[in-house]
């Protein structure tokens, strides 16, 4: 599903965010990117969808040669799959609903459909009670279930997401956990950014650990 | 099951909403493409009318070619073809000594009588010629003039209303100045528009990223820029047109009361339904124009 080749990314030349980094993520799999703060996992991440280009190197999401392709199978490799951000990226005067419902819109998605699709999703997070308001409105986890929701709304391949349950509570934390192995468990390939050692603790799998823009071999969470 | 893809309501929203976003704006750039349209309308309006009333008077512009008195039958025939050989000739009549007596008599009415006292017939034939209205420059007419002059059997060559002739390059000025001033308007127009989007366009930049993120394609992110280009052209152009035609009415009302035994004020019109439809669509392409030129600005990438 992700292939990445000797991957080389600098911001300001030569300070080199990462370095070397190679890894495979195979179709179906769940795995972690770990590392702490200021590691690169960020960066990483928005090499995948080509939000970055890289300095040298290659990446291959999908069968598509990511930093070389046209911005148009850009555009729709994007649309096959779900992005969850670190700042969550919602649109402040549209509402939760709206917000939602634009992932869809932009594959154009049965209007009739819409309503009960963004409905379930919602439901599924949990933030179905908050559908007409505006995201500066909602507290930082509840903007956070929305932003899971949009990217779950396409029922993508591959889900990417960068600290998906940073900003939410245990319980709720467990929960969103729970959809993430759930739809995982349905076939779809889950990337997950995180820093959080008592997830990686809990929910055990595969972990890359990127550290100073280095790519560790991958190890199970226990070595940690 | 597959159904076709429905991008329509969704695009739609995202221009309402960048519409509404900024009502100001766009009612200012709105208001401006409509007072230039309104202008271009004007101008038209004018043109059309003087140029349809004028092209009423166009039998007026003739050349008469008085005949020698002794010219042979056969030179007569020479001469017809040679003007009705002429780029500049319409039409051709041949007005024969006794029919110029008949129509002169005619011009007299009541006081015919003291022709009867004339020994003999004391008019010349002649050729009347038709010109085409595009040959309205004075000088072109007294060219053809002399040129007509120099004939054998020729006595005398007349040509009248120097004044009408003198409308006609007057009116063929203000065409070539109308296209110069449609040309700058429009022109106008289209920054103005393409302005607007630009404005737009920034002031949504945040909206255009999350669009790229989620995988909006390119045309999916542009068209709500492109429907509020046409939204402003073709909603500018309707209101100037319904501005014009209570301006056309007034000013025909205004006229017919002013000099009420001229007929002039019940001939004008108004634009045909085909000129109406031809105008909304300018204003429409002027706005996709708009668009075109913001994106050469934005959307490069
Ligand atoms: N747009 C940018 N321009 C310049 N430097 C950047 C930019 N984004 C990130 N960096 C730098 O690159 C390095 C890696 O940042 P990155 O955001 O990838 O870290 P991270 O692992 O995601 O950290 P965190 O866990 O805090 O989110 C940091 O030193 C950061 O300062
Ligand atoms: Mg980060």
């Amino acid at each position: 599903m992700i292939r990445v080749f000797h991957l080389n990314k600098s911001y300001n030349y030569p300070d080199m965010v990462l370095k070397d980094v190679s890894f495979e993520v195979k179709r179906g799999e769940f795995v972690y990117l770990s590392g702490p703060s200021g590691a690169g996992k960020t960066t990483l991440f928005r090499l995948l969808f080509a939000d970055l280009s890289p300095d040298s190197g290659q990446i291959v999401v999908n069968g598509i040669d990511v930093s070389r392709a046209r911005v148009k199978s850009i555009a729709r490799l994007r649309r096959r799959m779900g992005i969850v951000f670190q700042d969550y990226k919602l649109i402040p005067s549209y509402t939760v609903f709206d917000n939602v419902a634009l992932a869809l819109e932009v594959t154009g998605y049965p209007r009739s459909r819409i309503q009960k699709t963004v409905w379930k999703v919602l439901k599924t997070v949990g933030i179905e009670r908050q559908i007409n308001r505006f995201p500066p409105q909602l507290s930082g986890g509840e903007q956070q279930r929305v932003a899971i929701a949009r990217a779950l709304v396409n029922s993508p391949d591959l889900i990417l997401a960068d600290e998906p349950t940073g900003n939410l509570d245990y319980e709720i934390a467990d929960e969103i956990m729970q959809i993430f192995n759930t739809i995982n468990e349905r076939g779809t390939t889950v990337v997950m950014v995180t820093h959080n050692r008592s997830l990686l603790q809990r929910f055990k799998k595969k972990v890359f650990y990127l550290d100073r823009g280095q790519l560790q071999a991958y190890v199970w969470p226990d070595a940690c | 099951m597959i159904r076709k893809p429905s991008y329509i309501y969704p695009l739609l929203k995202l221009t309402a909403n960048n519409i509404r976003r900024h009502p100001v704006i766009n009612l200012i750039s709105i208001s401006i493409i409509a007072v230039a349209m309104l202008l271009l309308s004007l101008y038209f309006l004018a043109y059309n009318n003087a140029s349809r009333i004028v092209s009423a008077w166009r039998s007026d512009l003739r050349v008469i070619v008085y005949l020698d008195d002794d010219i042979a039958a056969d030179r007569l025939a020479e001469l017809k073809n040679y003007c009705r050989d002429l780029d500049e000739v319409v039409s051709l009549e041949y007005v024969s000594r006794e029919q110029a007596l008949e129509n002169f008599r005619k011009t007299l009415d009541e006081d015919e009588d003291f022709l009867k006292d004339l020994p003999e017939n004391p008019l010349p034939a002649s050729l009347e010629l038709v010109l085409d209205a595009e040959v309205s420059s004075l000088g072109d007419v007294e060219h053809l003039a002399r040129q007509l002059e120099r004939q054998v059997g020729v006595a005398e060559v007349v040509y009248g209303s120097r004044w009408l002739r003198h409308l006609f390059s007057l009116l063929r000025v203000v065409k070539y100045f109308g296209f110069l001033f449609a040309a700058f308007l429009s022109l106008m127009t289209v920054f103005i528009v393409a302005s607007t989007i630009r404005l737009s366009l920034f002031s949504r930049r945040e909206i255009i990223r999350v669009l790229h993120l989620v995988g909006a394609s390119r045309w999916f992110v542009a068209m709500p820029y492109l429907l509020e280009g046409i939204f402003q052209g073709t909603l500018a152009s309707l209101l100037a047109l319904g501005l014009a035609y209570g301006g056309f009415l007034s000013f025909r009302d205004w006229l017919h009361a002013q000099v009420p035994q001229w007929p002039i004020a019940a001939s004008l019109k108004f634009f045909s339904p085909v000129f109406i439809v031809v105008f909304l669509c300018l204003g429409t392409g002027l706005g996709i124009a708009g668009f075109l030129l913001s994106s050469r600005w934005n959307f490069r990438d």
